[in-house]
């Protein structure tokens, strides 16, 4: 029976109507991914250089053992966006002759096939083999490196009940907020230190066997409450997604007031709060917000041209970005309904156009208290704003026509790569590259505050001759539409 | 009213629609019949400029289809789920419609009014999205929305899939009103031989992407349909 499930599984992935075509972004991924792979190798090989020469710590075990609870908590807010839960499949199986638990079993098992579970070990057996082994025995350097892995098993399954029973709920958020912030209390108020509780807990798993044991316990209870919990939850309507969906009934009334466009820039309003993976595309807009403050703590920042430029762009129109690249495909589940209705493609792109400025000019609204670090830090985000309106909103109306797929939205999740083309990958190069053209020429010359009005002057001319600009993108969609209607009608 | 002239359309040279010459006129109700892969939907959607025909023309009120915003103003159609915005709730579904063509809530009211039976209480006035909605419920949905907006052709594929018998009948009263009422134009593709020949005048058999019977509607016409199916 499992070979069977394995042979469906690898059919499904091979046989998917994505496979083929999905090709390029594949294998970027697995580039990407073995890429990764190899720098982790590279660091667990490196650990020990790296503690005792650059951290000058004397004692490389402890100190890998105090940070190990830290390294476990970014897992577990690392897994909640990687980790699906692993479910849907199953629904052709349920009016089978097939033991409700062997499905269970199977599914819970092949999720534990998962990049994080491998990485663990090519990040700490070489450590593990070398330092441990040569410190404590091979057995222990054993034990040791399997209570790393039954922790991060134990992560996996509390991420897999947390995800089905809290997710994209308010009270999930509040438990996360309230963990996280309870632990940096104590470390703050010194209550206790994560890092010593941590500490004598992995070096406890280097002299005895209580710990290990302790952990297997408890990985192997954590399996049996999940596998109950999802044997008697194995009823499709409850494996979905979509469960305890909250309604949304706001109506953003004052955008009659635009007519035609207003009322398609609503409809599309309502789409972004109602799906959960466009609400995280608006959660992560407002997370970056923040990025400047990484840079501009650093005063070297706060007086050079470039890298706030680079943020001015990527700040106000992260929105823009991330929504835009996929601008058709949002809407892909009725496009022949757009292309039906009395509605010129005109007014179409036009709603489109402000839909994204509008996210810009709020995006620049909100970064206003950069002026904190200087007024010349808020004059590039302007320049970069105006850019972001003038020219690459357009690029990006443009460029997301590039052979676009269709989204499920229904199916949702960050790093859900349904949508995702090579177009979309290669789509944040120009977007990021192009103010650099027109701020780079001037700014070699030794003119840095030219370059950066050059690039506010070309965001300006873009929104002085956006109608000119839209009647482009009208032209092209229009000779694409048919091409696009039919790509988004395959599914 | 419309005209189709030497319409072709070829998927990897494998021909799916092959129309010499077809003309339905204003106020028939035209039924469209055949088996799987007839080409019935591929000919609606070339007519609402969906499809690109390899070669040949569709034209409404004498222009072409293609490329041509006109006819979307006085063309009601549904074709599948891709004509309905599955996030929006029936009612905002229906006043979005409504607004693409200038209507005021009270001209929608009258427009959904004769469609309260059909609906049975399950689909307006609820906090529901149409994604929720069933597969019955869906159908009404979207041939509800393809009668706003007065239109003087309506194009339904398979209207009465999906529906229990009580809506079909209802549906089909529905369709029979509007189009002794306001003289519309039907275009209905339909595997219910019965149910076509009660709602259509004219019908047409397609076979391979060729028109190969336009018969009138009636009595006769189920005996020559159904000796055709039978075959």
């Amino acid at each position: 029976m499992i070979t069977t499930f394995l042979s469906h599984t690898t059919r499904r992935l091979l046989r998917s109507s994505s496979a083929g075509k999905e090709l390029a972004t594949k294998v970027t991924l697995g580039i990407i991914m073995l890429i990764v792979a190899g720098y982790t190798l590279a660091l667990g090989f490196s650990l020990k250089t790296i503690f005792v020469d650059v951290l000058k710590q004397n004692n490389p075990v402890g100190f890998l053992n105090g940070l190990l609870f830290y390294f476990f908590l970014t897992g577990f807010v690392m897994r909640y966006f990687l980790q699906s839960l692993p479910v849907l499949d199953a629904q052709p199986y349920l009016h089978l002759p097939i033991a409700r638990s062997r499905i269970v079993h199977f599914l819970l098992g092949r999720s534990l096939v998962h990049i994080a579970n491998v990485f663990i070990f090519l990040l700490f057996t070489p450590f593990a083999m070398t330092v441990i082994a040569k410190a404590y025995g091979v057995s222990h350097a054993w034990v040791w490196l399997l209570s790393v892995w039954l922790i991060s098993l134990l992560n996996h399954f509390v991420i897999t009940l947390f995800k089905k029973k809290l997710d994209d709920n308010i009270w999930g958020l509040i438990t996360l907020i309230a963990v996280f912030g309870t632990l940096s209390a104590a470390d703050y108020f010194g209550w206790f230190k994560l890092s010593s509780v941590s500490q004598t807990f992995f070096d406890a798993t280097l002299v005895g066997y209580t710990t290990i044991a302790v952990l297997v316990l408890l990985v192997l209870s954590c399996y049996v409450i999940t596998y109950r919990f999802f044997l008697h939850g194995m009823y499709p309507e409850e494996l979905s997604a979509q469960q305890g969906q909250s309604f949304h009934s706001a109506n953003w009334a004052f955008l009659q007031n635009f007519g035609l466009t207003g009322e398609w820039i609503g409809v599309e309003i309502k789409l972004i709060v109602r799906h959960k993976r466009t609400r995280q595309l608006l959660f992560m807009n407002l997370i970056f917000l923040f990025y400047g403050l990484i840079f501009y703590n650093n005063p070297k920042f706060q007086t050079s041209f470039g890298m706030p430029l680079f943020l001015g762009i990527f700040i106000t129109g992260i929105f823009a970005i991330n929504y835009g690249q996929f601008l058709y495909s949002w809407q892909a589940g009725h496009f022949d309904f757009t292309l039906t209705q009395p509605i010129s493609l005109t007014q179409f792109v036009e709603s489109k156009y402000w839909l994204l400025a509008s996210f810009t000019v709020l995006n620049f609204l909100l970064n206003i208290p950069y002026v904190y670090f200087g007024w010349n830090i808020l004059m590039i985000h302007l320049a970069g704003a105006l850019f972001n309106m003038g020219v690459n909103i357009f690029i990006l109306m443009n460029m997301a026509m590039w052979e676009p797929k269709k989204i499920d939205l229904s199916r949702s999740g960050m790093f859900n790569h349904q949508g995702v083309g090579a177009a979309q990958w290669l789509m944040s190069i120009p977007i990021l590259i192009s103010p650099f053209v027109f701020y780079l020429p001037l700014s070699l010359l030794g003119y840095p505050e030219g370059g950066i009005l050059a690039v506010g002057t070309a965001g300006l001319i873009g929104i002085i001759f956006r109608k000119k600009l839209i009647e482009f993108t009208v032209r092209r969609l229009s000779e694409k539409r048919l091409l696009i209607a039919a790509n988004f009608r395959k599914d | 009213m419309i005209t189709i002239s030497n319409l072709k359309k070829e998927y990897k040279s494998v021909p799916v629609v092959d129309i010499q010459s077809l003309s339905i006129g204003q106020g028939e109700s035209f039924g469209l019949v055949g088996n799987n892969g007839a080409g019935k939907t591929t000919l609606f959607r070339m007519l609402l400029d969906l499809v690109r025909p390899s070669s040949g023309e569709i034209q409404i009120n004498g222009k072409n289809v293609q490329g041509n915003d006109e006819w979307k103003s006085y063309v009601g159609s549904f074709l599948d789920e891709n004509f309905l915005i599955s996030y929006l709730t029936p009612d905002e579904y229906f006043s979005f419609v409504g607004k693409l063509h200038g209507y005021t809530s009270e001209d929608l009211k009258s427009v959904l009014a004769p469609f309260e039976e059909l609906f049975n209480g399950e689909i307006t006035g609820k906090k529901k999205y149409i994604s929720d909605l069933s597969k019955g419920n869906l159908k009404k949905v979207g041939i509800a929305a393809a009668f706003i907006g007065q239109p003087q052709i309506i194009v339904l594929d398979e209207p009465f899939e999906n529906l229990d018998p009580t809506s079909q009948i209802r549906l089909k009263n529905l369709i029979i009103h509007e189009y002794k009422n306001r003289n519309t134009t039907f275009l209905i593709s339909s595997h219910d031989l019965n149910h076509v020949t009660e709602t259509c005048n004219r019908i047409v058999i397609m076979e391979k992407g060729k028109v190969i019977n336009d018969l009138k509607g009636g009595q006769e016409a189920l005996a020559q349909l159904e000796a055709y199916f039978k075959a």
